[in-house]
């Protein structure tokens, strides 16, 4: 391989991924990795490091094929997921914002839905992405605006020196649940094709202790079916161009289970959703600079059932543009300007007609580096929405490095940011507000990150601090209008200031052929409401609901004799279910533990894979009469071909 | 591959120190459970004899609601009395209450069940299935009672058995019901999946012998409020539509020709009037409308404004007492937080405030409560 064949390769790395590795995690018989910064003097660049991102290892995404993106994050990141349950809605709280505010991409695409502004990440397979990195507060700016809590980022990548790779997994687990994965990535140098199969089935009749029975019962209406494929193919012609084509088709058939109360079952609710998403991509690789031309499009399709008495059907199209331009001629120097355009439409049971909204985002990223020491970043965002301009949306980072080997770095950034209203907010039938102003929130942030090894590279941590301030105004809220206490409309009637604490701090041994680590988060948040919406409100200064002031998530793992063990812990504190504060759910840990062994064969591998979830069995309920599953179990076998050494 | 025996036991040594730290940390077998953050009061005991229940609704899809108690003998508030009493929640919107022959019925409309309960204890004695979202009860004997459902027809009740015993075809949502003679009057608001322009609105007249309707009486839409005043005639109050189809009017009937006397229609469209009530002799409405309003039966005109004054409060429950005439009135607040109960005379001057529940939105007195 030449020498610009491997830049090439890391470049396209680097573009996917789009940010420097702060953190790692080993966690089998791998080579631990961590992708040092570029040096402008590579001509690909990708600075931007004076915000916080954090790459979770896909070594962590390998052993979790069977599963879907809020368990890895709430096992292995400091956000806090509230979940409704296996397989139910399950939605990300981000620096003590709501899901509104965190934004999840997929190759570039935004899949949070135009409608609702969220996405549930139940939905998400493991098995769909190669690479996750998760952008915190202001970093997501430099992707888009309104993403007040952060930016979750979920790539594919080509492997230019596979030429036939084949994955065939099934998992079997308590009650019911079967997982299917079958992915074939082939090609060629310049060619690679991707296909990928996911079927997720489950009755979820987990037996639960209902105390309004006063007796163990079998959850009831709470399966699903999921399935998934996709297709990606990428050419790269010349080492200068890269085309790529990635379409994803999903669709999942829900039961809705009811609370506790409600075993009667009288009542059915269903809903099924069908989701398409296509991304054609143009990379053009020059010695200064790059350009990538992106198109995309998107639908949702989600049916809502109640019995026989609500049918309703809700259906998006997004149409998506996205131009950017790299320039790192100057030394030190990157220019990134881009333009981004969206175009959503909607028909939906429940809006007065067919609605649509164009966005037009324009934004650069400057990014200097004054010297070996010193890193400045600015990203400016200006969105042009339905032809009314949003004021600037602007960041600032600085991140100094004091040491040489820049193992040590404290960087501090700000940031101003708004977020436009949904198209719920705007166009639900009736309760729909027009009048809607955008949220504000301002953001400062400041940490250091470390990393130490020891001189026989058998020791390793890294350790990770940041501290944050961040205000919301004008958050929209749903409440009853002031006339009518039976219309519900949203308003932009809250503020919130929030402000937290999050660390990280992940050790790896290697001692006696064994490969140890320990990686632990734990996050701080206090995010309070300080606006009254009435005059004998009682919810000034307090914490907001179901968001936890304190989590902490911790991971064991060995691995020896080609056998792996992952011990997975996640406590969860208090969550108040009142704006008051007045009532609580309590805090909690659960622990997973997972033992595997990977067979090598002649040409493939074999992996087998014990799991146990809620190891405790704790009798446990995350939101309030929801029942959750005691001990239950999961056992894996994947096959991998050809046998790949980092397996 | 010869290792070495010290590294080996540092390293058992380590990891079982680590499991047990975690294994005894969440050895806990208590069911984690939401709870209130001051611990309820246990020890007192109480008798359900004087006092009114405030009914607290809870959001929807969170089977949050409770029942405060104002316990007139001993001058205390109890809140939560149904898991007190019988150490389990009340359901999913508890929507209203009513008292006969000593038990209390909590008609749950999202659970679809009414909880039976004996007033001495407020001990569940027994559970009505197979309501669809129902909303208010009535008794017609003291065998029998009727049920309005937001999905469907009016249920039956057999009061010795507490279960369904059959059902009165209506054209869907049916809300609130009183008592004229030998008859029940129920207005009918249209099929809940229509907008209010196919919505027939209308007072159904049905027969409590043969549990048939006899006859229907056009409203204005949205008929959402039922009184019978003290010249035997009932008053309507419609709200005008959930989509603000028309504006809401305040009609009076004459049940007997069973034809409307009069409507009043209300100026302002935005200002939504709800909850009406009468007071124990028959001679002065309330109802909510961006404060607490009264009018006369026999005033020539809608109030033009509020006796109490919102105040900044999200008013939200409104119940005259049926003995002293007090006007008992909630504010929800930002309907994700303990509400308060306020108590007027009835010349609009504040008595007490009540903490209740979350979203407290109807009341129940109990036959002896006084003061």
């Amino acid at each position: 391989m030449t020498r610009v064949h491997i830049s090439f390769i890391l470049f396209l790395i680097a573009i996917s991924i789009a940010g420097m590795v702060h953190v790692v995690r080993a966690q089998n018989l791998t080579d631990t990795l961590r992708l040092k910064e570029f040096e402008v003097k590579s001509n690909y660049s990708t600075d931007n490091s004076c915000f916080k991102r954090v790459k979770i290892d896909s070594v962590i995404l390998i052993n979790h094929q069977n599963t879907d993106l809020s368990n890895i994050l709430s096992q292995y990141s400091a956000i806090f997921i509230k979940s409704y349950g296996n397989g139910g809605l399950a939605t990300p709280s981000f620096r003590g914002t709501t899901a509104q505010h965190t934004q999840v991409e997929w190759n570039g695409i935004n899949l949070n839905s135009p409608m609702l502004g969220q996405v549930d990440l139940s939905q998400i397979p493991v098995s769909q992405f190669d690479g996750l990195e998760i952008l915190y507060g202001s970093a997501g700016i430099a992707r888009t605006s309104g993403a007040f809590g952060g930016v979750i980022n979920l790539v594919t990548n080509p492997d230019w020196n596979n030429r036939l790779n084949i994955l065939a997994m099934q998992s079997l687990a308590s009650f019911s649940t079967f997982t299917s994965n079958v992915n074939v990535a082939a090609g060629s140098s310049s060619f690679q094709s991707h296909t990928k199969f996911n079927y997720s089935s489950a009755t979820n009749d987990f037996p639960y202790y209902n105390d309004y029975l006063k007796e163990t019962i079998h959850q009831q209406n709470a399966s699903f079916a999921l399935f998934g494929m996709s297709e990606e193919l990428f050419w790269k012609l010349k080492d200068r161009h890269l085309f790529s084509l990635k379409v994803r088709y999903n669709q999942n058939d829900q039961n809705l289970p009811p609370t506790v109360t409600d075993y009667n079952l009288d009542h059915l609710e269903k809903q099924n959703t069908k989701d398409l998403f296509a991304v054609l991509e143009y990379k053009l690789v020059g010695k200064k600079y790059n350009l990538v031309v992106k198109s995309a499009f998107a639908d949702q399709r989600m049916q809502y059932r109640l019995d026989s008495s609500i049918n309703a059907v809700h259906q998006y199209y997004q149409w998506i543009s996205k131009v950017r331009f790299s320039y790192n001629g100057i030394r030190g120097l990157s220019i990134r300007p881009g333009i981004d355009f969206t175009y959503d439409q909607v028909i939906s049971d429940d809006y007065d007609g067919m609605k649509t909204r164009s966005t037009t985002s324009f934004f650069t990223e400057v990014n200097y580096m004054a010297g070996q020491r010193v890193k400045t970043s600015l990203v400016i965002r200006e969105d042009l929405i339905d032809a009314k301009f949003l004021p600037i949306v602007p960041a600032l980072g600085v991140e100094y490095f004091p040491w040489k080997n820049q193992d040590l770095s404290f960087s501090v950034n700000l940031a101003r940011n708004y977020r436009y209203p949904t198209l719920n907010d705007l166009f639900w039938t009736v309760s729909g507000n027009p009048d809607l102003k955008p949220e504000t929130n301002y953001s400062v942030e400041g940490g250091f990150t470390l990393y130490h090894k020891s001189n026989d590279r058998k020791f390793r941590f890294d350790l990770t601090l940041t501290g944050y301030y961040s205000w919301i105004y004008n958050m929209i809220t749903w409440s009853p209008a002031s006339g009518n206490s039976n219309l519900w409309q949203p308003e932009n009637i809250d503020q919130i200031h929030a402000r937290g604490l999050e660390a990280g701090l992940n050790f790896n041994w290697k001692v006696l052929n064994f490969d140890l680590s320990l990686d632990n988060n734990f996050n701080f948040c206090h995010s309070t409401y300080q606006k009254a919406s009435s005059a004998y409100d009682q919810k000034i200064g307090k914490q907001l609901i179901y968001i936890p002031v304190n989590t902490l998530n911790s991971t064991f793992s060995a691995a020896r004799w080609k056998f792996y063990l992952n011990y997975n812990f996640c406590y969860v504190s208090d969550r108040y279910t009142a704006k008051d504060n007045l009532s609580v759910m309590p805090g909690y840990i659960l622990s997973n533990i997972i033992l595997g062994k990977n067979i090598s064969l002649r040409n493939f591998i074999l992996s087998l894979q014990l799991e146990i979830r809620n190891l405790m069995d704790l009798d446990y309920q995350s939101i309030a009469n929801r029942p959750m599953p005691g001990r239950n179990y999961a056992v894996t076998l994947k096959f991998s071909m050809p046998k790949l050494n980092r397996q | 591959m010869k290792e070495k025996n010290t590294p080996i036991y540092n390293l058992l040594t380590l990891f079982s120190l680590l499991a047990l730290t975690i294994f005894s940390d969440s050895c806990s077998k208590t069911p984690i459970r939401e709870k209130t953050v001051v611990p309820p009061d246990t020890t007192h005991t109480v008798s359900y004899a004087n006092g009114i229940f405030v009914v607290n609704e809870g959001n929807f899809n969170w089977a949050n609601a409770s029942v405060t108690f104002i316990d007139n003998s001993s001058n205390t508030l109890i809140q939560d009395i149904f898991r007190k009493s019988n150490n389990r929640i009340l359901g999913d919107v508890a929507e209203s209450m009513k008292i006969a022959d000593n038990l209390g019925y909590l008609v749950i409309n999202n659970s679809n069940r009414i909880e039976v309960v004996s007033l001495a204890d407020f001990k569940s004695v027994s559970t009505i299935n197979g309501l669809d979202s129902p909303r208010f009860l009535e008794i017609v004997d003291s065998t029998k009672a009727y049920v309005t459902n937001l999905r469907s027809d009016v249920s039956i009740i057999n009061l010795k058995t507490n279960t369904v015993s059959g059902s009165i075809k209506t054209n869907g949502w049916t809300e609130n019901l009183i008592r004229y003679n030998k008859y029940m009057l129920v207005t009918s608001i249209g099929m809940f999946s229509d907008p209010s322009a196919q919505r027939r609105a209308q007072i159904l007249v049905i027969d409590t012998q043969t549990d048939a309707i006899v006859d229907s009486i056009q409203t204005g839409k949205e008929p959402i409020g039922l009184v019978i005043d003290k010249k035997q005639k009932v008053w309507v109050l419609c709200s005008g539509g959930y989509d603000n189809f028309e504006a809401p009017s305040l009609i009076r009937i004459n049940p007997e020709l069973r034809m409307i006397e009069k409507t009043f229609t209300f100026a302002d469209p935005t200002l939504v009037p709800s909850r009406l009530c009468i007071n124990p002799t028959g001679d002065t409405m309330y109802f909510l409308r961006n404060g607490v309003c009264r009018m006369p039966v026999s005033a020539a005109a809608l109030p033009s404004q509020p006796m109490i004054g919102p105040e900044g409060r999200l008013l939200y429950g409104l119940a005259i007492h049926p003995s002293t005439g007090h006007i008992y009135v909630s504010d929800a607040k930002d309907y994700v937080q303990n509400g308060t109960v306020y108590q007027y005379d009835t010349y609009g001057t504040l008595v007490k405030s009540y903490t209740a529940g979350r979203i407290p939105g109807s009341f129940c007195f109990t036959k002896s409560s006084n003061k």
